[in-house]
């Protein structure tokens, strides 16, 4: 029990740095997302293209590399360098909630697409306006289809957090590590994984909340 | 003040090529109830749909309460669009409610949105409209959990909610049940007993000899017969009209 709390107390800490990654992602990439989302369905050709090369080069490449290339490869850069120079936890933030918008973006163009045209068509003959087509009509029907695969994404995402450890950033898995290094007892990788099991508990629970919620 | 409320003149549309409407003119009164009837593929859906900004006609004019819509060919600007269009409402074959809503919250969605229509009014309407239409009983009811008929007649409560002019239905009971056409015919028999004008896309021959004072026959992209009823059931000019018509007939 003592060993056990020795292992836990240092990645708690870490439990922080990876939580913190985590929400910052979700809040952020989700919204980014669906911007992208949109814009794949502007009406301007080059605002369309910017959103599918962004979302072809950022699924098409490793996370990690980005990762790499955000907090590394980034500063290196002539003239802009010195302005894309980040810390860890911001570098680890910025390619994350990038590369998760790029799926998201996917994620929502299909929830758009698997709404009715009818349901366009309605809220015109009624006088609503596109603004509130899509808020009001479109996209609660949008969130409804997207909802099982976000799911899956969030919980992906939880565990992508670990890849960070990487450019060093010290969450639970650099604790882990650090810790069967000295000990030489794979314990701390089983902690670890506990703590993800636990964390994914919760989201897949708020996620089957909001299911139930937009089961209509 | 002898304003006709839809005035049609020498309307076109082609889908890339395809001539789906070959100048169609027509007019309508107020209080007419017009039944469009022809074989599928005629061209009836999409006359419909170019009077309320659905499709854009390519040539001719339509004019609504005496306002251009369309005029030569020419569409009018989006926000005058918007303005021409709302006195008119739809009914879809495939009803299009809102499927995350109530059907209160249906009915509502646009009176509060677009009129700004007070919570309390609202209310009143909504409650009005349903028991018009006989399901007051499902007003906190979500349209999964109502039948075809239900829907359909939720779906021309949440039209009649924006106090319409004009009620275009495009096929309204196709999409039914055999056994549930009945209640949605009769509330638009109701309607039409009300002199609310409409436009009905039907294959219900006896909704259209029964309830209709008007009855165009399209064939092909054209009006091919415009009459009564009566001229267009018992004395068709053509060939293809008494063919058409006799052979939904005797269906029933
Ligand atoms: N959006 C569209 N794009 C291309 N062709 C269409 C479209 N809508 C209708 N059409 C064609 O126009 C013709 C008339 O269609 P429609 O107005 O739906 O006829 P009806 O309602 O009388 O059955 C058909 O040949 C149909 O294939
Ligand atoms: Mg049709």
């Amino acid at each position: 029990m003592d060993y056990f709390m020795t292992v836990l107390l240092p990645m708690i800490g870490g439990l922080g740095v990876t939580m913190g990654i985590f929400l910052i992602t979700f809040f952020v990439s989700i919204p980014l997302g669906f911007g992208f989302t949109l814009m794949t369905r502007s009406r301007f050709k080059i605002i369309n293209a910017i959103a599918e090369v962004f979302i072809y080069v950022m699924r098409g490449t490793p996370l990690m590399l980005q990762l790499l290339f955000v907090y590394f490869g980034m500063p290196l850069l002539p003239v802009i360098g010195p302005i894309l120079t980040f810390n860890r936890f911001p570098a680890a933030c910025i390619a994350f909630s990038l590369n998760y918008a790029a799926y998201f973006a996917e994620i929502f163009r299909g929830g758009l697409l698997a709404v009715d045209i009818g349901q366009y068509e309605a809220s015109k003959v009624l006088g609503l306006s596109r603004f509130q087509t899509m808020v009001r009509v479109v996209i609660p029907q949008m969130i409804r289809v997207s909802l099982p695969s976000v799911t899956n994404e969030t919980i992906t995402l939880l565990k992508d957090t670990a890849l960070v450890t990487i450019i060093g950033v010290a969450e639970v898995l650099h604790y882990a590590k650090a810790a069967v290094n000295r000990d030489a007892t794979p314990f701390a990788y089983l902690v670890a994984g506990l703590l993800y099991l636990v964390i994914n508990f919760v989201i897949t629970l708020v996620f089957k909340k909001l299911e139930e919620k937009y089961d209509f | 003040m002898d304003q006709h409320v839809i005035q049609v003149n020498n309307l076109t549309k082609s889908f890339d090529g395809n001539q789906v409407l070959k100048d169609i003119s027509f007019t309508v009164n107020r209080g007419d109830v017009v039944a469009i009837i022809g074989s599928s593929g005629s061209g009836k859906s999409t006359l419909l749909r170019c009077l309320i900004d659905l499709e854009q006609a390519d040539g001719g004019t339509i004019l609504v309460d005496g306002k251009a819509l369309i005029e030569n060919g020419v569409s009018v600007s989006p926000s005058q669009i918007k303005k021409v269009i709302a006195p008119m409402g739809m009914v879809f074959q495939h009803f299009n409610l809102f499927p995350h809503l109530t059907v209160r919250e249906n009915l509502e969605l646009a009176p509060k949105l677009v009129k700004k229509m007070k919570q309390a009014e609202m209310d009143a309407a909504c409650e009005r409209h349903l028991k018009q239409v006989g399901l007051f009983d499902k007003i906190d009811a979500m349209p999964k959990t109502l039948s075809g008929g239900e829907k359909q007649r939720v779906a021309i409560a949440r039209a009649l909610m924006m106090e319409p002019d004009v009620l275009l239905f495009d096929e309204p009971t196709s999409a039914l049940d055999p056994e549930l056409t009945g209640e949605v015919l009769a509330v638009m028999q109701e309607l039409a007993e009300e002199h609310m004008t409409m436009l009905v896309v039907t294959h219900e021959m006896g909704f259209a000899r029964g309830v209709a004072s008007k009855i165009l026959f399209m064939n092909q992209g054209v009006i091919l017969e415009e009459g009564t009823p009566e001229d267009i059931f018992e004395h068709p000019k053509h060939d293809r009209t008494r063919d058409f018509v006799s052979s939904l007939s005797n269906k029933d």
